[in-house]
Formats: structure tokens, C-alpha cells, sequence
């Protein structure tokens, strides 16, 4: 009885020690994981030792067995530690680039697998695997939107965008159906799942053709669920000059290296997707943000009447009014002041506010954060020194959008929907879904809320501000006949060269909301430039949708 | 005669697997399937045979050991075509097949010439001088196939590795020499405080280790340096049963290890791969870093036969058979392998138990020792829980001299299995 006890007991520990060594230790060979064996071998000694007296010369045979069996569980365990628990850390160990080593038998796994499609929302094909002459499989993407899907370059650069967030359904490796799984049994020939996305064509279309061959980006983003309908930047790239198969050509090679060369060194950034990675001056649409916190903190109504005599002294920084309708009226209520983006006003508002509340509202609604994408998105940025703030022109210049704020135009995007969405800020998504080859969806995207940036009260006197400001103000050119749009136009000076022109905005018809954020650099006036791209996007979406 | 089925069907299904794989259609001929018929009728053939010399022979070792061979032939005839050699006179996979045939001609002959145990034992000087004598032969003239030590002898076409049968020798004589002793227990005396074996076990121990430290030092080979260390200690053990003997036979020889490392650079080298082969992984580490790959891609059912990528371990087909093995068959297969070594080891043991002759309980556990520590030595190589050591897997790894020795073995230990007491 007590013999069987002693035994169990040394079997637990055993267990246990190799449960801890395996947590532990990264490695088989691991000093002290070694050093564990030994003890564990002790234990299983412990556990095996014959208990009745034989034969001497029967006895010393048994030894031998304990010792043979003990020394196959012990190979036992390494082989198991290496086959089970150890595998991730072996494979991931492999498969950095910068150990040097060549895991031919991923290569060849992933030469085998049909790498799953990307498509848009209607079925148009933005990447998919063809089979070149020489047997290689290629990436080919569509030549208009290819970039919002990234690139796919196993041969030279990796993955890049949609391309590389959602490798592991796209490759299979992560796809969980039974029919992956069977596949992989039967080593019929893997077939990754598509990955479906939130994108119009038609309203993505639409954007491009509306930048042109500007440099700038568009987001328009459906209010209700958060969903991207169009994410559109420019100047673009062709994914097709960067995909790279396995086992590639010299020549390919060669060709995709000069290509990659040449987007580097292009000025312009072809390789930066805009509306996640551009960071900007807001310019006047973060007045939105102002006023929000102006609201929120209760020292501000859309009412609440400011004085503006055309320029204004903070420590002994000058502000000049270049925005005021009227140059003999000096009384504006704020709803006006926002319609007609007077700055001298929300140098006021700011100072009134101060610089916590005016942060903590920026925080908020998003900023300092990354906002949770299908994509990598850079976190807007209040200030870039953490004294900025501080000081009263500080505060002043970012209260009206100049300062040291950078934003990204998701980021906007993601404001102009809080607005008409009673102060919530929808998670944004891209994906909307994963597909089997066949069609059958394994995964759907389930819309969810992410932030509460303010309350109801606060959004909808913030809705009151951006509708006044289209229907009275200098958004006016927004209007669109039938639909309750509002918006702000921006046009953010940064330095000696032509200000980056803004709008962001909403638009409602039917109980149906969209939001859209758009910039050009350099482009000059917000109310110019970028309106009217902010606007036939919106009653694009809204007229067909 | 029943537990041959199990191998047979294996080695149907593994060659059509291995040979539909390469094509990648489910297409196939008889003609296909030649190995594999042959290996079956041979296996029955000697089943036969042994039936016919002798009813009473144990029923559970000659299935194991089938079951291992057809692995090792269906492994051999997997990396065959994937491994590129030259100068050689045949194929790996038409090698192993060639080498299958003569292991089991060897083992007919065994089990025909040895009927009785009793000149084996009278010969036991004999088999002494063979062996130092085919020690000194292979270490004056010797070649070395690569592996920076000179264990091979060329006769042309083949080259034969007589390390393996010196084991075998070894232990007939060293059978032989202990149970002649085996009286002399009381003869213990003193030098200062510590009490020394009586001198028919000191001069053998002192002997042994100093063969032992010779192969290390002169041959770099530190597995078998451990390995016949191993063998002898477990038959002093079993002959004198006591375990001070091997309690400092086992302090020496560790002792002769640590000055080792501090001595030979090749064997420091060793134990560096062996402790971080992420250092360099793709040169001194290669062959262990490719190895942990191919347990890891193995997972839990292995790729299956022909479809992983074995042949990216260097020298797979002797070192790392196991590995290759784990890649293909995951850890099920693993296990059961293991599980089947262990089975034979504990078969062995148990025999030995059984049998009352002291010669040849003796000689048993001396050939039982030499395949389980054989197996112990290079799977613990292989999976990294010791330093790697060159030396082969019975009855897997590719090689004429081990599997012929191996089958050898297992004739003398189906002999010695018919004196078990009923």
C-alpha cells in the first residue's frame, strides 16, 4: 500500500517536473532542463523499482531493465518535447530570416498550397494564384486596387497589407474547416480560404478617379457597422511588379528589385497606404474635436457667444482672422464660429478648456492609440513634446488644428461617425468576411463598438455645429438635395508650402449613415480641393446604397 | 508465425505508399512490389526454417526484429532515390535490400552452426584475439569514410565496418572469462582505505577503460568508447552483482570524459552542437537543427511516407534514420518504435532471467545490452538528450556490417531462448 502510494507520487512529480522544464527551458539541451531529467529519471527509478526480492542473479537483471526502461522514457520525452511541445518554438526559430536556415519543407508546403483570393464585396478579384508556363505559382493582382490588398512576395520582400494580416487563413495554415484538414491528409493540393472585403468597387472606382493623380487619400466609412467601403490613396503602386513567387527567375528577381527601387525613391510614396500610414495636419476639422470637448465639459453651448476683433495676442503670439464673413461684426455664437472656422474663437474655446480636457478628449475619440484594424494603423498624435500643451500658444494653435497634431484620415473618418452615431466610435473593419474556395463562409465579421468618445448630448449638439456648417457656412458647397449632410472643411498650413486641403463629414438618408475623411496634400483650400470629393462620395454611397 | 503478418502488410502498403508518392498517381504494377514480395517470402521462408531446426525458440523476438528491418528497408528504399551518391556499386535502397538478404543467410547459419554453447565458450580466448586483432587491423589499415575516424576496411567494392563485430566478439569472450571468475568474489583486498576487485575483475576493468580511453582519444569516437564500456560494465554487474564495480568503473570512465572534452577539440565540438546548434545553424549545427525541423514538421501523424523532406538532414540514412522516421511517420510512429525497442530489450531480459546456464544467461544479457545501448547511444544522439555519436541503429540504419551483425546477434539469442526452463 505504501509502495503503490510511493510510486504514484513519484510518477506525479515527474509529470509535474516536466511540465515545469518544459515551461521553463526554450530548448531540449537546455542545462537545466538536462539537469531536470536526471531527477526525473531518479523519480521513475523510484517508481519502477521491483518491490519483491527475487533471485539475486534475477534481481541484477531487473536492474538492468529498470535501467533500459528508464533510458527509452527518457528519449521518449525529448522525442515528444520535440514532435509536440517544442515544435512552435523550432519552426518559429526556422523561419526567422535571420538565423540563415532554410526550412525546405515550409517551401515546399507553401509551393504546394493555392494561396486563397481576395475579393471585394460584389466578387470583383483583387488578388488571386495563377499558374505561370514554367509551373511557378504567381500572385496576380487588379491593376486599379491591387495596393489595398498589399503585396505577396515569398521570393524577395515577404507580405505586406491585407496580404500579411491574414496570411494564416489565406494560406490555409490557420484555416480550421474539415475540408483543410482533409486536404491536408489526403495531400491533395491545399486551397487557402478568401478573404472577403468591405470595399464598393464602385465607390472605390469613384475615389480614384476623383484624386487623380494627386497625392492624397479618401476613407468612407458605412457609420452603422464601422465597415470600410472605400479606402482609397494616392498615388498608388502595382502589387503585380512586386510579386515575387518562389523559386523565381534571375530575371524576375532583377525586374521586381528595380521596381522596388524606384517606388523607394519616388518622392511621393506610392508605397505608403495614405489613409492609415499618411499622418497630417488636421488643420480646421479638428475644431470638431474642440468643440466636442467644449460640449462635453459643459463651458460651451452651440449658443455660447465669442468675441473676434480680427486677431488675437497669446504669449505674444499673434493670431490673425482671415475667416470671418463679416469684418465689422465681432459677436459670433460658436455654432457660427464652427461654420465659419473662425480660429481667434477656438484659440478661445482652447485656452477656456485647457490642456487636459482638450487631451483627454482627444484621447477619446482615438488619438494616441492604434486604432484596431485589419490593417496596421499609425496612432494619430496630439503633440509630439509632452509640454505643448503647456504653454497657452500651444494650446491655442492646436485648439484650432495647427500645433503639432498629426492625424491620420481614418482617424478623422472615425470622428465625423462618432458625430452622427450619438458619440460612439464604431470598430473599423476591412475583412468581411472568410470564404472556403467553394463559397461556404467560415467567418463573419460581427460589427462591434469600440470607443464611447462622448455622450449623446454632446453628439448631437456636434451634429447641430457640422449641419449648420453645410447648410449656412462655408461647407455650403456639400449640400446634397435630399440627404442631412454635415461636414468641415480644412485647410492645414504646414510651412512654407501650399496647406494640405481637408474635408471630413456625414451624410444621412433612411436611417442609413456613411462618414467620409478625405485629404490632399498640398492641394490648397479644404472648401476647393476636397469637398467635392468628400461630397460625391457620400452621395454615391448613400444614392445607390 | 502469426505476428509476421503485421510486417508483411507494412511493408506492402509502405513500398506501394513510398512509390506512389514519387509519381503522384495511384497507378501501379507488380512490378512495383518486388521488394516487398521478396521481403515477405524471405521473412516466412525463415520463419520455416527456424521452425524446422527447432520448435521451442522464442515467438516474440524474430517479429520485432522483422518489424524493424522492414522499416529500416522501406526507409532505405524511401531515401534511396532521394539521395544522390557516386562512386558506389548499387543504390542505397538496392544495397540495404542486398545487405537484408545476407543478415538473414547469417542468421540461418547462426542458428544451423550453433547447436550447443559449449565451444563458444571453450573458444572464448579465441574470439579475444580476433578481436584486438581485427582492432589493430582496422586502425593500422583502415579507411575512413568521412566521419574523421578510421572504422572501415576496403576490399574493393564493399567496405566492411568491423567495430560491429567486435562487439559480438567481445562479448562471447567476455561471457566466457566472467562466468569462468565468477567464484572469486571473496578475493577482495585493500590498497590504503579503499577496497579494490579481486584481480580477474581489476585487470578486465582496467583493460576495458583503457580501450575505451583509446578509442576516444585515437578515434574520436565517444560513442563507442560508451558503448562497449557500457557492455562490459552491465555483464561485471550481472556476474558479480555487485554495484560498486560499476559505481566506479562508471566514476572512471566519466573521469576519462570530462579530460576529453578539456583535451580533444573534436569531442569539446561535440557537446557545443549538442548543447546550442542554433549557434551556427547551418554549418556545424546543421545536421541537429534540420533534425529538430523534421520532429517538428512530423508533428502528431507524420507527414507519411515520401511526402516529407528527410533528405535536407546530412547523412540521414545512418545518423539520423530516426529522424527521417519522425518526420514521415510523427510521433504515433516514434513512440511505436521506440515502444519496439524497448519490447525486444525487455524480450532479451527476460530470456535471460529465464535461462539457468550462467555461460549463457550471460552471453545473453551481454547481446541484449548490445543492441539496447546500441539504440540508447544514437536515439539519444539523435533527439539531443547526449551529444551525437556515430554510430548506427540496429536494424534501421543503413549498413551491411550492422545489419548482418544484428541478424548474427539475434541467432545466438533465439539459441539461447530454447534453455529457458518451462
Amino acid at each position: 500500500m505504501r509502495r503503490s502510494l510511493l510510486r504514484s507520487t513519484a510518477i506525479i512529480a515527474s509529470l509535474m517536473l516536466i511540465g515545469y522544464g518544459v515551461a521553463v527551458t526554450q530548448d531540449r539541451a537546455d542545462p537545466r532542463w538536462l539537469v531536470l531529467l536526471v531527477v526525473i529519471a531518479g523519480l521513475w527509478a523510484v517508481a519502477l523499482w521491483p518491490s519483491r526480492p527475487l533471485a539475486p542473479g534475477a534481481q541484477v537483471i531487473l536492474h538492468l531493465a529498470l535501467v533500459f526502461a528508464v533510458g527509452f522514457g527518457l528519449v521518449t520525452v525529448q522525442v515528444l518535447r520535440a514532435h509536440l511541445l517544442d515544435r512552435d518554438r523550432i519552426l518559429a526559430k526556422a523561419s526567422d530570416p535571420a538565423s540563415g536556415v532554410i526550412d525546405l519543407r515550409r517551401v515546399l508546403a507553401e509551393r504546394r498550397i493555392e494561396r486563397g483570393r481576395i475579393l471585394l464585396r460584389d466578387g470583383t478579384v483583387l488578388a488571386s494564384d495563377t499558374v505561370d508556363s514554367s509551373g511557378t505559382r504567381v500572385r496576380v493582382y487588379h491593376e486599379q486596387y491591387g495596393y489595398v490588398a498589399g503585396y505577396y512576395s515569398p521570393g524577395l520582400y515577404g507580405a505586406a497589407g491585407i496580404e500579411q494580416a491574414w496570411d494564416g487563413q489565406l494560406s490555409g495554415q490557420r484555416a480550421t474547416s474539415w475540408d483543410a484538414w482533409l486536404d491536408g491528409l489526403l495531400h491533395r493540393t491545399k486551397r487557402g480560404h478568401d478573404v472577403v472585403l468591405t470595399v464598393d468597387p464602385a465607390l472605390q472606382a469613384l475615389g480614384q478617379r476623383l484624386l487623380g493623380d494627386r497625392a492624397g487619400a479618401a476613407v468612407l466609412l458605412d457609420a452603422d457597422t464601422g465597415a470600410v467601403l472605400a479606402l482609397v490613396s494616392s498615388p498608388a503602386f502595382d502589387p503585380n511588379q512586386l510579386s515575387v513567387p518562389l523559386g523565381a527567375t534571375a530575371e524576375q528577381l532583377d525586374r521586381a528589385r528595380r521596381s522596388f527601387d524606384r517606388l523607394q525613391q519616388d518622392g511621393r510614396g506610392p508605397l505608403l497606404l495614405r489613409p492609415v500610414q499618411g499622418q497630417y495636419t488636421p488643420g480646421s476639422i479638428f475644431k470638431t474635436v474642440t468643440a466636442a470637448a467644449a460640449f462635453e465639459s459643459g463651458i460651451a453651448t452651440p449658443d455660447s457667444l465669442y468675441r473676434d476683433d480680427g486677431a488675437i495676442v497669446i504669449d505674444s503670439r499673434v493670431i490673425i482672422e482671415r475667416n470671418r464673413p463679416d469684418p465689422s461684426r465681432v459677436a459670433y455664437s460658436l455654432r457660427e464660429a464652427y461654420g465659419y472656422s473662425l480660429n481667434v474663437v477656438f484659440a478661445q474655446v482652447g485656452l477656456q478648456l485647457g490642456g487636459q480636457r482638450l487631451e483627454e478628449m482627444a484621447r477619446a475619440v482615438g488619438f494616441e492609440r492604434a486604432i484596431p484594424f485589419d490593417l496596421p494603423v499609425v496612432p494619430s498624435r496630439i503633440a509630439r513634446t509632452s509640454d505643448f500643451l503647456a504653454s497657452q500658444a500651444g494650446l491655442a494653435e492646436t485648439a484650432f488644428g495647427q500645433g503639432q497634431l498629426q492625424v491620420t484620415p481614418l482617424q478623422m473618418a472615425l470622428v465625423a461617425a462618432a458625430v452622427v452615431r450619438d458619440g460612439t466610435i464604431p470598430r473599423p473593419y476591412l475583412v468581411a468576411e472568410v470564404r472556403t474556395p467553394d463559397g461556404h463562409v467560415v467567418w463573419r465579421r460581427t460589427p462591434s463598438e469600440w470607443l464611447r468618445a462622448f455622450d449623446g448630448a454632446t453628439a448631437e449638439a456636434l451634429r447641430d455645429l457640422m449641419v449648420w456648417s453645410v447648410e449656412n457656412g462655408y461647407a455650403q458647397p456639400a449640400r446634397i438635395e435630399g440627404l442631412r449632410v454635415g461636414g468641415k472643411t480644412g485647410t492645414a498650413e504646414v510651412g512654407d508650402a501650399a496647406p494640405h486641403a481637408w474635408f471630413i463629414g456625414f451624410a444621412e438618408a433612411g436611417g442609413h449613415r456613411v462618414a467620409v475623411a478625405v485629404v490632399i496634400e498640398h492641394g490648397g483650400s479644404g472648401v476647393q480641393v476636397a469637398l467635392p470629393v468628400g461630397r460625391s462620395l457620400l452621395e454615391a454611397a448613400l444614392r445607390e446604397g | 508465425m502469426q505476428l509476421l503478418v503485421i510486417p508483411a502488410c507494412a511493408s506492402l502498403v509502405g513500398l506501394l505508399t513510398i512509390s506512389l508518392a514519387r509519381v503522384g498517381e495511384t497507378r501501379w504494377t507488380w512490378s512495383d512490389l518486388v521488394v516487398s514480395l521478396l521481403f515477405i517470402g524471405v521473412i516466412f521462408a525463415t520463419s520455416f526454417w527456424l521452425a524446422l531446426l527447432r520448435a521451442a525458440a522464442d515467438q516474440v523476438v524474430f517479429p520485432v526484429v522483422t518489424v524493424l528491418a522492414c522499416l529500416g528497408l522501406l526507409l532505405s528504399q524511401r531515401l534511396g532515390p532521394a539521395i544522390q551518391q557516386s562512386g558506389v556499386w548499387a543504390s542505397l535502397a538496392q544495397r540495404q535490400l542486398a545487405y537484408f538478404l545476407l543478415a538473414l543467410a547469417a542468421l540461418w547459419v547462426t542458428v544451423a552452426v550453433v547447436r550447443s554453447f559449449h565451444w563458444l565458450k571453450r573458444l572464448k580466448y579465441t574470439w579475444a584475439v580476433l578481436a584486438s586483432t581485427l582492432t589493430v587491423v582496422t586502425m593500422v589499415f583502415g579507411t575512413d569514410l568521412g566521419s574523421g575516424a578510421r572504422l572501415w576496411l576496403d576490399f574493393g567494392p564493399v567496405t566492411v565496418q568491423p567495430g560491429e563485430v567486435v562487439k559480438v566478439l567481445l562479448v562471447l569472450f567476455l561471457a566466457g572469462y566472467l562466468d569462468d571468475h565468477r567464484e572469486l568474489i571473496a578475493g577482495t583486498y585493500r590498497v590504503g582505505p579503499i577496497p579494490l576487485p579481486p584481480l580477474p575483475y581489476l585487470i578486465p576493468l582496467l583493460t576495458m577503460w583503457g580501450i575505451a580511453v583509446l578509442a576516444v582519444v585515437l578515434q574520436n569516437d565517444l560513442g563507442n568508447a560508451l558503448l562497449l564500456f557500457g557492455i562490459f560494465l552491465a555483464m561485471l554487474y550481472v556476474a558479480t552483482r555487485r554495484f560498486m564495480y560499476v559505481f566506479g568503473g562508471g566514476l572512471a570512465f566519466a573521469a576519462a570524459v570530462v579530460a576529453a572534452l578539456r583535451l580533444v577539440p573534436r569531442v569539446s565540438q561535440r557537446v557545443q552542437i549538442w548543447l546550442d546548434p542554433w549557434r551556427d545553424p547551418t554549418g556545424l549545427g546543421m545536421q541537429p537543427v534540420q533534425a529538430d525541423l523534421a520532429f517538428a514538421h512530423g508533428h502528431i501523424f507524420g507527414s507519411g511516407w515520401g511526402f516529407g523532406y528527410p533528405q535536407s538532414i546530412p547523412v540521414v540514412a545512418t545518423d539520423y534514420a530516426f529522424a527521417a522516421l519522425g518526420e514521415e511517420l510523427g510521433s504515433l510512429g516514434t513512440v511505436a518504435i521506440l515502444s519496439l525497442y524497448l519490447l525486444l530489450v525487455m524480450r532479451g531480459l527476460s530470456i535471460a532471467i529465464r535461462i539457468r546456464h550462467s555461460y549463457v544467461r550471460l552471453l545473453t544479457v551481454g547481446l541484449v545490452s548490445v543492441l539496447g545501448l546500441q539504440t540508447l547511444i544514437i536515439l539519444a544522439g539523435t533527439v539531443r538528450l547526449l551529444p551525437l555519436t556515430g554510430i548506427t541503429l540496429p536494424f534501421i540504419s543503413a549498413g551491411g556490417s550492422s545489419l548482418v551483425t544484428n541478424f548474427i546477434m539475434v541467432g545466438l539469442l533465439l539459441r539461447a531462448s530454447e534453455l529457458v526452463r518451462g
